[in-house]
């Protein structure tokens, strides 16, 4: 494949190699579109990527990849890269446990990723509910499933009495919020911290959370495990775009999109940066939505887009410690792959803040090299830790107080981590910091966005259509549904499959047309 | 009314859909959608273009560029960082990286301290050639080799020689300045007395703050020089480090002899190796000692480079692929030209190339044949996809 920058016209440009533009491609280079992929990064991968410090190699973004499930017990994401023929050039490996919860020296418990496991842990913590753990993993199950019928298997098709008689526990749970759902179960507040940990992975503390949304997080991992990719996700970054390659797609580094272009109301080109326009009959924008629109696409936002976005608010963004140690998992006390810890038992008070950076409240700290010990050095751990962080405050500083703050709170991110993992800072051998700013560096997220808009009940997909507002414009990511790999993967397929079902696999360009 | 639906059935579904429906929209989200574009560009732009103001000569050598902005304050940076800078040359188009010899407290210039490198391509010009009002554009500040709050300590000892000492003056006077715990030795080896860069200057902010000591050694002395003479071995390292030998991080800044020195140096005084930071300073400089070269092979012997399907030119095997691939006029992103920052990454379609221990390519990067230009040396005729 040339990659020449003589390009003409293709079927489809999309725009961003990140998680959703990645798949998006595969799928329509394996369909026979002749497609361009844009990325003004020098790498693919979005955040599916990481970078060289010292010996260690540190994973910027995938903390525990879910729905891939087993070769006896697969689910959504393993058939997927098998369907985009990169599966069989990954290997994983997984987690035995969910997560270890800890606050101080309060609370310490570990949740193995099997049911039983899970009702034995909290069973024994607390004998007189273990009922309600059984009645909560219960639900959790129901909802999830009837989910799954209500939104692909017809189930939104039904009239509004028929719906709620076949999914009674869907229609009655789904949009409370998972703290009401806690709070009627549970006495116990242990209990409650520790089943709701999850939180931390969708961005809002249990009383602005859906309860669909968490129970789809947390079925998806109890049921078919936590995952890591050998390699980090970046292997799994170059894995698609190389398979994109081999199929004839064209890609682009350091070349970001200008401007989608339209004529009479419908997608015609996309400019670059650089100012070389490529003709296509479809986009697909894995840029943010309100950055596609407001900034890229020619007409400006249209009216119903702006109408969506009054509700949107920009999402979190994170601070995160990436660590190279000079210590084992073991010797640095790491018995799981995954911990959370906080500071208190009322998740709701440890959520991030948009008027100040303050003192960190809860972490989720991921040991790459437990699972995993390939994933650094022998003798060494590869750790990072992850605390929710507004870019608000962030982006108040003045350039000049910019790096120090960053610095201060990566300390402190550290200090934090210590009460759980005493010792760490000691073995330390290469660090780094990560604030909003840098996710919004190489992201161009607004707000240094994570997983898109702040994932509240009113953001659910049930309520937010996400259908095409601009002929042969479609959007894939964070911004468009849930936050997190699992869904970002699947929604660039979807996408992909939404453009070929409108452009029509028998009008595609044939090979070896010009261009 | 429209008809009632099977999202109608959910509870609470109404009354939400009716308040995002009411939601009033706002210039708040377009003004959103711009940030990205206006903070990125005030912390980390993409390019500077920088004038110069003043051409400090500071030793028979070695010149030290003002460079100012053009517009706005120049972004941060951490006491240590480099810029890459852009220089057209014999109409090649290329970059080298210098680290900022200036305090981070000045953002209104970064100065450049550049020595002239015995038959160099690019620092001949730059210490003799560049005069006032000359413009060049840079990348922003990049680079890990800076002292790091998170676990550097506050005891710090700076093996710097020749021009290693620019990012040390940095730091130096960043410690100053904030006047803290942080403590900082500097031991600068020059050959002679001429050679010693920022001498006056470091002299007196050693004898004004008592968190700074300075200790020249000078290789060939004149019969006047009454300081330290030979080169920075470990016991000087271990003599002057006295108690805090094992406590304190040191820094590792100058031509490549005085690294592998050091480095023994400082293992066989049995530092942890995570107290020991240096920065690769440009690709190896003989190819021909790296290990997986093909033995017989002559550095100068001439291959072929394919530029997949954009065109093809011959280059010497003993020279970095970057530097040749700029000089057939192709161009791509540089930035610290040692292997590190794998901004120059490409991949290797056929063929093979070998690449310094400086490299850090990431693993996946391995399997799929991507590799840092600025340190692959190719030993075979290669196909490239930039």
């Amino acid at each position: 494949m040339s990659a020449s920058t003589s390009t003409s016209g293709v079927d489809v440009v999309v725009i961003g190699a990140g998680n959703a533009g990645l798949t998006a491609a595969v799928r329509l280079a394996q369909s026979g579109a002749a497609t361009l992929l844009l990325e003004q990064h020098n790498i693919p991968g979005g955040c599916a990527t990481s970078f060289r410090r010292g010996r260690f190699e540190f994973e910027v973004a995938l903390h525990q990849l879910s729905g891939l499930g087993t070769e006896n017990h697969p689910f959504q994401i393993r058939q997927l890269l098998g369907e985009l023929g990169v599966l069989d050039r990954l290997e994983f490996v997984y987690e035995p446990d969910l997560y270890r919860v800890t606050i101080a020296d309060l609370v310490d418990v570990t949740l193995p990723a099997d049911r039983t496991g899970v009702v034995g842990v909290l069973a024994a913590l607390h004998p007189a509910e273990s009922r309600a753990v059984e009645r909560f993993l219960d639900l959790v199950h129901d909802v999830f499933e009837e989910w799954i019928a209500f939104t692909y298997l017809g189930g939104s098709q039904l009239g509004p009495d028929e719906a709620k008689k076949k999914y009674p526990l869907f229609t009655h749970y789904a949009l409370r919020t998972l703290r009401e759902v806690l709070d009627e179960l549970f006495v116990s507040q242990t209990l409650k911290t520790v089943l709701a940990a999850y939180w931390d992975y969708l961005g809002q503390t249990p009383a602005n959370l859906a309860f669909v949304d968490y129970a789809v997080v947390f079925e998806v991992y109890l049921e078919y495990k936590p995952a890591h990719i050998k390699g980090g996700s970046q292997a799994m970054s170059n894995a698609l775009l190389d398979q994109f390659q081999r199929l004839g797609g064209e890609v682009r580094f350091s070349c970001g999109a200008g401007a989608i272009l339209t004529e009479d109301g419908h997608v015609k080109a996309v400019r670059t940066v650089g100012g070389d326009t490529i003709s296509c009959r479809a986009v697909v924008s894995n840029v943010s939505t309100p950055v596609t629109y407001g900034r890229l696409l020619d007409t400006g936002t249209p009216a119903a887009v702006a109408q969506d976005l009054a509700s949107r608010p920009i999402g979190v963004s994170g601070c995160m410690v990436y660590l190279g140690l000079d210590a084992t998992p073991h010797e640095l006390g790491m018995t799981t792959s995954t911990s959370f810890s906080f500071a208190g038992f009322d998740h709701d008070l440890l959520g991030p803040r948009r008027d100040e950076i303050g003192d960190p409240r809860a972490i989720a700290v991921t040991c790459y090299s437990l699972a995993d010990p390939s994933f650094s050095p022998p003798g060494t751990t590869h750790l990072v830790i992850m605390d929710l962080q507004y870019s608000e405050p962030w982006t108040r500083l003045s350039p000049s107080e910019y790096l120090d703050v960053k610095f201060a709170y990566g300390n402190k991110l550290i200090d934090f981590a210590e009460r759980t993992f005493p010792g760490l800072r000691d073995t330390i051998a290469e660090a780094d910091v990560a604030t909003p700013i840098t996710v919004m560096r190489y992201l161009r997220h607004p707000g240094g966005a994570i997983y898109g808009f702040d994932q509240t009940p009113s953001d659910s997909a049930l309520l937010r259509s996400g259908g095409v507002v601009v002929p042969g414009l479609y959007l894939a990511g964070a911004w468009t549904g849930t936050g997190g790999f699992q869904p970002t993967l699947t929604a660039g397929a979807a996408a992909a499959d939404a453009v070929l079902a409108a452009i029509g696999r028998n009008h595609l360009s044939p090979p070896g047309a010009p261009r | 009314m429209s008809e009632r639906t099977a999202y109608d059935a959910i509870d609470r579904y109404t009354s939400i859909a009716a308040s995002i429906a009411g939601a009033q929209p706002s210039e708040a989200c377009e003004l959103r959608a711009s940030e990205p574009a206006t903070v990125i560009e005030r912390l980390h732009p993409h390019r500077l273009t920088l004038e110069v103001t003043e051409v400090i000569s500071e030793t028979p050598t070695t010149t030290t560029l003002r460079m100012a902005s053009t517009g706005p304050d120049l972004p941060p940076f951490l006491a240590g960082q480099y810029v890459n800078l852009f220089v057209e040359l014999d109409g090649t188009r290329t970059s080298r990286p210098y680290a900022i010899s200036s305090a981070p407290a000045e953002r209104d210039h970064y100065d450049l301290t550049v020595r002239e490198v015995t038959r160099g391509f690019v620092s001949p010009h730059l210490v003799r050639r560049v005069r006032r009002g000359d413009r060049f554009h840079s990348t922003g500040p990049m680079g890990e080799f800076f002292r790091n709050p998170l676990f550097h300590g506050d005891r710090l000892m700076f093996l710097a020689g020749g021009s290693g000492v620019a990012p040390a003056r940095s730091m130096i006077r960043d410690i100053t300045a904030r006047g803290g715990t942080s403590r900082l030795h500097l031991v600068y080896g020059s050959r002679d007395r001429s050679d010693i860069i920022f001498r006056e200057e470091l002299d007196e902010l050693a004898r004004a703050h008592d968190t700074i000591e300075i200790a020249h050694v000078i290789s060939e002395p004149d019969p006047g020089w009454d300081g330290r003479t030979g080169f920075i071995t470990g016991d000087l390292i271990a003599e002057l480090a006295g108690p805090h030998l094992h406590r304190t991080t040191y820094y590792l800044c100058g031509p490549p002899a005085m690294y592998d020195f050091c480095l023994d140096a400082l293992q066989r005084l049995d530092i942890a190796r995570r107290r020991v930071r240096y920065e690769a300073n440009g690709p190896p400089a003989e190819p021909g000692r790296l290990r997986g070269w093909p033995g017989q092979l002559d550095p100068a012997t001439t291959v072929v480079v394919n530029v997949d399907g954009r065109g093809k030119f011959e280059a010497a095997c003993g020279e970095p692929l970057l530097n040749s691939l700029e000089r057939a006029g192709y161009q791509l992103e540089a930035g610290c030209r040692s292997g590190h920052c794998s901004l120059c990454r490409v991949k290797i379609l056929s063929g093979a190339v070998v690449s310094g221990p400086e490299a850090r390519i990431r693993r996946s990067d391995e399997w799929t044949g991507h590799t840092h230009a600025c340190t692959a040396f190719p030993v075979s005729d290669v196909e490239v996809q930039l």
